[in-house]
């Protein structure tokens, strides 16, 4: 039988190198490791594995936008989020978008290395909710969202989104209508207060 | 002889996928783990590690405020921070606590291992500027959404004086946006 690939994405990297080697003792190949979003999306178009092991909080582009953009560049690879998040918000949306299971970093190594055989295998261990609620943000004002809380200028941004200032600019000019702010600092609050964006390191107060 | 190196995560994933990196080490002894808190101050008082890798954020303990109950538990431990931020500000805090140094996650296994052996051979890791006091009131009000106005009349200083503040944390942190500021000022927990 040939062995399960992988990619694994997390920007920590000393946790990809913990989950390489874990998974290499479960006999999971790890074919490629990704730093950001966008490194994934690059990566799952080259190696076409058979999962793709996604962190949540990424920059340049965070897990979720990352997950809704992998079938689009390798039907074939199933998303598995592997977060330090235990939050219902977060499990929920990432259901929705696609993903095939959603697993925290407190796991056991066995049950990473069950988890990915059996979606290997098709069981689909996340339901995709049939109550399909509306997005309050289009995936680019996600993308542009992140971003800014990322502390980029609207150059910088349209570079790495590969789009024109003007049209970072009307996304930035939407979002703010949509969240109801009026500042840029505004809408990073609100954005993080709302759970539209993953800020906060864990094991702080809130 | 080896260096014996114990860690604390509370991520089991994170833990024992270190623990496996850095067994594979040569020189590099790992004795045991610890997911909580709590029950730091009696595994190392057990062990005597060389080297304890003491993760930043626990759930039930802030790892800072555990510094200095492992040096009275096991003195000649060598205590390195592990963070998923690397900021100066963090690296900073925990050596003023007593430990040696602050790796981020976001380094590469080298990186980790060198400063390990670095640490247990009584090195302590460079660490770069802290923020002052007034920067981090500052930075607590631009967080709460002030403008530099409202920020100077509350702090009872000049407008001009809350810009500087602002310029120089910029420049400490290396970010050029007041939104960046927001989002780092919430990511600290101000």
């Amino acid at each position: 039988m040939k062995p399960i690939r992988v990619v694994v994405a997390d920007d920590h990297g000393l946790v990809r190198s913990g989950l390489r080697a874990l998974l290499a003792s479960s006999g999971i190949d790890v074919a490629a490791e990704a730093k950001d979003g966008r490194e994934l999306l690059a990566s799952v178009r080259e190696h076409r594995p058979d999962i793709a092991l996604v962190d949540l909080s990424m920059p340049l582009l965070d897990g979720f936008e990352a997950t809704r953009r992998i079938p689009f560049v390798s039907p074939e690879t199933r998303v598995i989020v592997l977060s330090m998040h235990d939050d219902a918000r977060y499990i929920d949306r990432a259901g929705r978008l696609g993903a095939w299971a959603y697993l925290t970093k407190d796991e056991a190594p066995e049950r990473l290395a069950d988890v990915i055989r059996r979606v290997a295998r098709g069981d689909r261990l996340l339901e995709k909710p049939e109550d399909d609620v509306a997005e309050p943000l289009s995936p680019r004002e996600r993308e542009v969202l992140q971003l800014i809380a990322e502390g980029k200028k609207n150059a910088e941004i349209a570079n790495v989104m590969n789009r024109s200032v003007h049209t970072v600019r009307n996304h930035r000019a939407r979002l703010m209508r949509k969240l109801g702010v009026r500042t840029a600092s505004q809408l990073v609050a609100t954005a993080d207060a709302r759970g539209l964006i993953c800020l906060r390191a864990p094991g702080r107060p809130t | 002889m080896s260096i014996r190196v114990a860690i604390v995560d509370d991520h089991r994933l994170v833990r024992e996928g270190l623990t496996k990196v850095l067994g594979a080490e040569e020189g590099i002894e790992m004795v045991g783990e610890c997911g909580l808190g709590a029950e730091v101050p009696s595994f190392v008082a057990e062990l005597r590690p060389d080297v304890l890798l003491l993760d930043i954020a626990l759930p039930d303990r802030d790892g800072l405020s555990l510094i200095e109950a492992v040096r009275e538990r096991s003195p000649e431990t060598r205590v390195l921070m592990l963070s998923m931020h690397s900021e100066s500000e963090y690296a900073v805090a925990a050596v003023e606590r007593g430990a040696c140094g602050l790796v981020g996650k976001a380094a590469s296994p080298d990186i980790l291992v060198e400063a390990i052996r670095a640490v247990a051979a009584g090195s302590t890791l460079p660490v770069g500027e802290k923020l002052s006091p007034r920067e981090r009131e500052v930075l607590a009000a631009i967080t709460a959404g002030l403008p530099n106005g409202e920020i100077a009349e509350k702090l009872g200083i000049r407008v001009k004086t809350v810009e500087g503040h602002c310029g120089r944390m910029m420049a400490k942190l290396d970010i050029h946006t007041r939104a960046g500021l927001v989002a780092h000022g919430r990511r600290i927990g101000l």
